[in-house]
């Protein structure tokens, strides 16, 4: 038997590695300096508590490390339930922060149930994936309910943001598992119909027609044409009734605020952290006005910079270099990582490494994308450089399980 | 694992960053100026200094005005204990209450920033405070200025008082629009005296320091490391010409009295005093003032806000005869002999229609040298009824009289000097007498000490009229360069014959010797001078009117003293402006049995005082 760290994939560690000093030295520039004494009392420590999140992260790492992948398999419908309990648990007695009620207190220790239910619904997800019997389009219904289930607790929970990553991944992991790619494609038209909406509901009409066309031509199935353009056509027009009739003028705002920050029913509340985070990001050049230095993150002027717009801090301080940085180093993270999954035999860890990816890319994609004003503010963390330590713990165990099961991937195979 | 998904995925993960990449791109280089400028917009602050206010100084160096400091004490509602209000109450000397009131204020209006809640608090209990900061957290204090008066002389009218600007002031844009000084709430100006008309060089330019603020405004780091502040510059002290020991004693002397004294200096039109009684004290309007106070001050019978000294107009009386020599002398009108010729005063001089005006006595023949020293009305009254009262008006003018003055003092008027058409218009029946009235400084005229102190300066400087000015000098508190007031018109000559002015000056020397100022002779310094005796309306008692000048030949000091309904004029106004003027050339008032004279005569007269019939 070979030695284990033979097997290790040290660029990936280096990576995680680089990424949290980044998120420690911005969260650190978020809640020190002249302005620290106007926060408030718990975010003044939230950089202290970072790095004992990070010390548990590394404790947790080296457990998941040891752990043998078969017992993990064997395991994962119990995580699931467990998770799911955790889930209802904060539902009914948890504690609720900024909005959210999934918080679960373990005497002083606070998790976030939606955080750790990531880990659980990715591990069941590829559970059923993996152990099917029959053909993938069999896995529908279960991937569906195993899904579905933890979202709609999420969504109870108020948290509609982290209930959409557990929807994102089903796509990502059915085109992993080899499901038709027409199906990957149908499922996509569905967000992006909605995005288009609320841009522009002619543009998403557009966008339907151009998906016909493309249907027709990658299919040549008058079925899939039309479940293609239903798919818009029914996107939008849900999107439009629940924009002009079903949700709350506040929850509008939330979604369309980004299109124009600056109007004036947007610039006193939800526009607010979108103009200051653009305006920050603006003043960051192409070097940055250094660390500790940026105007807006020393003057506070983005809300909630530590966590969820944690970016700005970077965009400001660290210039466009700095944040190409810190792109290039979430690209090598997830490009490594679905390398590792091409890597892993064993269909199981290879599911969770993709997934794994798929988690990263939700979060980076949405969280970056809202912190630059390209989607609606949806408050859901940055991997490994928002403050947060469910998050932080939750992302490292994903990651590794995926670094777990590359370093045993030839042992997967006589398992099959 | 099939390539090509490996591939799809490996694409979406690396389309996804691309599109992150070029916004950012977009963000932070080609909207760059844009965004920055909103940045800036949200976070730079300039923060004026306000400069020292200028402080003011007497003619001998002696501090007259300068800044004390005040202290206010602010709550910062967020980091402020509140088991520590007694201690706080305790040591500001107000109830609990007052302490709780002015914290939930600062919380309503912003919880993070000091909220300045107790305004001028003695040095004492700010310093106790200070002590026990470690303890009175969320306390903070701000010091301001207010100014300080160090002399005994009031000086209300000269000096003036500062204000807080108001709403009206600011939104008129008068003040706003001057760039040399942008003025905002809460700032103060000047409202009267030299605080008005000193102004921009009193408060100088404010500086500007530009720093980095937080979300709740406070200020985060220095903008550039300060390298872009300005320091506020342009600030002036200024340097008074004024006496503030002879403003002290004329303002001492004024006891029970109305009326105003002005000293000048015969060479220069410096104000050595400039007394408006009665006044009122400055320091009224340093602290807060209260409504009440203000009231009062407006509605006082006796008007104090009012500057008698530039504004109050009332007939010269005979202190007008040497105007009325001059202007005879120069027109011919005594005829060829001139200086030698006599005018015959049998005690009376007839109007016409049988009527007859009235002398002091019966003189005989008088030359205009005896007719100055005697007061006699007979020989003005004849020379009077000679002149055109065109003619009159003319050299009334010339000498200052019936227009404004050149003068850096704010407020004053022209005063009358009737002409023809004066008359026409507001009189249907008109004749002799009432111009024969204006030989002798009666009737209707009106003249303003400030007037008759420049004309006596003329006299005593031999024909030049100076502008009459309150500031020597100013002085640059940074640059230390000197200033002279600007604004103010060279000296102008009277264009008289230097001889005819030197026989008014000799009769004027005689009146101080043998005439009716002789009870007011400064002991061992021949001067020159002339009472008057202004008839009041309304059967109030007449007012008194003194001009003076010394020492005869070298002339130092001229002034012009009235004192209201106070009786003749070498009864309060002489004596006034004798002591005046012995304590501006002596330095002091040595006792003898003149002063003795003088002081008793000034300090016992009294003005009739004004009730709402006689009014």
């Amino acid at each position: 038997m070979r030695r284990w760290y033979k097997n290790l994939d040290f660029p990936i560690l280096l990576v995680w590695v680089a990424l949290c000093i980044c998120g420690l030295i911005a969260i650190y520039s978020a809640t020190h300096g002249d302005a620290q004494e106007y926060l408030l009392n718990t975010v003044q420590r939230n950089f202290q508590r970072q790095i004992v999140w990070l010390f548990i992260c590394v404790g947790a790492l080296s457990v998941i490390m040891l752990l043998p992948i078969r017992l993990l398999i064997r395991l994962t419908p119990w995580i699931y339930l467990a998770s799911m309990a955790l889930l209802v648990i904060a539902l009914v007695f948890g504690r609720e922060v900024s909005g959210a009620r999934s918080w679960v207190y373990f005497g002083p220790f606070g998790f976030q149930s939606s955080e750790l239910a990531k880990v659980g619904t990715l591990l069941m997800a590829a559970f059923i994936l993996s152990s099917r019997k029959g053909g993938i389009e069999s896995t529908a219904l279960p991937m569906v309910g195993v899904i579905a289930l933890p979202a709609i607790l999420v969504i109870l929970q108020n948290d509609l943001g982290t209930a959409l990553v557990f929807v994102g991944l089903i796509p990502i992991l059915w085109l992993w598992a080899g499901i038709r790619l027409r199906v990957v494609g149908l499922l996509i038209i569905f967000p992006i119909a909605g995005y288009l909406t609320i841009l522009d509901w002619t543009i998403a009409l557009g966008f339907t027609a151009v998906v016909g066309i493309i249907a027709w031509f990658t299919t040549r199935s008058p079925a899939w044409v039309t479940f293609g353009v239903l798919a818009g056509v029914i996107t939008l027009g849900v999107a439009s009734f629940a924009l002009n009739a079903v949700f709350q003028p506040h929850q509008v705002a939330r979604i369309e605020s980004f299109l124009n920050p600056e109007a004036d029913e947007y610039r006193a509340g939800v526009g607010f952290h979108l103009v200051q985070s653009k305006a920050a990001l603006g003043s960051g050049g192409w070097f940055g006005e250094g660390h500790m230095k940026g105007s807006q993150t020393q003057g506070r002027y983005i809300p909630e910079q530590s966590t969820d717009f944690v970016f700005s801090v970077i965009g400001e301080e660290w210039g466009f270099v700095g944040s190409i940085l810190v792109l290039l180093l979430f690209a090598i993270l997830m490009l490594r990582l679905v390398r590792l999954a091409r890597e892993i035999e064993h269909p199981f860890g290879s599911i969770v490494a993709a997934g794994t990816a798929g988690i990263f890319l939700i979060h980076i994609s949405v969280n970056i994308g809202m912190v630059l004003g390209l989607l609606p503010v949806i408050g859901i963390p940055l991997p490994f450089l928002s403050y947060g330590g469910s998050a932080l713990l939750t992302n490292t165990t994903l990651m590794g399980l995926a670094l777990a099961a590359y370093m045993r991937r030839s042992e997967f195979a006589m398992y099959i | 694992m099939t390539d090509h998904r490996y591939w799809l995925f490996t694409f979406a993960i690396g389309g996804a960053l691309l599109i992150l990449s070029l916004q950012l791109f977009r963000l932070q280089i080609t909207e760059q100026q844009d965004l920055s400028s909103i940045a800036r917009g949200n976070a730079l602050r300039d923060i004026r200094i306000i400069p020292a206010r200028g402080s003011i100084y007497d003619r001998n160096g002696t501090l007259m005005v300068d800044n004390h400091p005040t202290y206010t004490i602010t709550l910062t509602p967020r980091n402020f204990d509140r088991a520590q209000i007694p201690l706080l109450a305790d040591h500001l000397g107000v109830e609990d209450s007052i302490v709780t009131q002015q914290l939930e204020e600062a919380q309503a209006w912003n919880p993070y920033r000091p909220s300045p809640s107790f305004s001028n608090v003695p040095f004492e209990r700010y310093a106790r405070i200070l002590e026990d900061a470690y303890r009175l957290k969320g306390v903070g204090w701000e010091t301001g200025q207010q100014r300080h008066y160090s002399t005994n002389a009031r000086a209300s009218h000269i000096l003036g008082y500062t204000g807080e600007i108001t709403k009206a002031e600011l939104s008129s844009g008068s003040y706003a629009s001057a760039d040399t000084a942008l003025y905002r709430q809460g700032d103060i100006l000047g409202r009267t005296g030299i605080e008005k008309g000193y102004e921009p060089w009193l408060r100088g330019v404010p500086g500007v320091a530009r720093s980095w603020v937080n979300v709740h405004g406070l200020e985060v780091m220095k903008y550039a490391q300060g390298q872009s502040d300005q320091p506020p510059r342009q600030v002036y002290d200024i340097h008074l010409a004024l006496d503030h020991r002879v403003q002290t004693l004329a303002e001492s002397l004024f006891v029970n009295k109305r009326g105003a004294a002005v000293a000048l200096d015969p060479n220069t039109g410096g104000i050595i005093a400039l007394v408006s009684k009665p006044d009122y004290p400055l320091e009224l309007f340093s602290g807060d003032l209260s409504p009440q106070a203000w009231q009062d001050l407006n509605v006082h019978p006796d008007t104090p806000l009012y500057n008698r000294a530039s504004m109050n107009l009332m007939p010269p009386g005979s202190t007008w005869k040497p105007f009325m020599a001059l202007l005879a002398l120069s027109e011919g009108l005594l005829g060829d002999r001139g200086a030698e010729a006599t005018i015959f005063c049998n005690g009376y001089h007839p109007v016409g229609q049988g009527r007859f005006f009235r002398c002091l006595g019966s003189y005989g023949h008088q030359t205009v040298l005896e007719a100055i020293k005697n007061s006699c009305n007979t020989f003005f009254f004849e020379l009077a009824a000679r002149m055109d009262l065109s003619v009159f008006k003319q050299y009334a003018n010339r000498f200052g009289f019936g227009v404004e003055t050149p003068t850096d003092i704010r407020e004053q008027t022209a005063g009358l000097i009737p002409d023809s058409a004066y008359f026409n218009n507001t009189r249907s029946y008109w004749g002799k007498g009432d111009v024969m009235n204006l030989g002798v400084g009666q009737g209707h005229m009106g003249v303003t000490p400030l007037q008759l102190a420049k004309y006596t300066a003329a006299l005593a400087n031999g024909g030049t009229l100076h502008a009459p000015r309150m500031v020597s000098y100013l002085v640059n508190t940074q640059t230390g360069e000197k200033m002279d007031p600007p604004g103010l018109p060279d000296p102008t000559p009277l264009g008289i014959d230097t001889a005819y002015v030197n026989l008014v000056r000799r009769g004027m020397r005689l009146v101080m010797e043998e005439g009716t100022g002789r009870a007011s002779q400064i002991p061992d310094i021949p001067s020159a001078g002339k009472t008057g005796t202004a008839q009041a309306p309304r059967n109030l008692r007449d007012h008194s009117v003194f001009i003076m000048f010394a020492p005869f030949d070298d002339p130092q000091i001229a002034l012009a003293v009235q004192c209201e309904n106070t009786g003749d004029g070498s009864r309060c106004a002489a004596p006034i402006g004798s002591l005046m003027a012995e304590q501006y050339l002596k330095g002091e008032i040595p006792s003898s049995w003149r002063t003795d004279v003088r002081m008793d005569r000034a300090m016992t007269a009294i003005s009739q005082p004004l009730s709402s019939e006689n009014q």
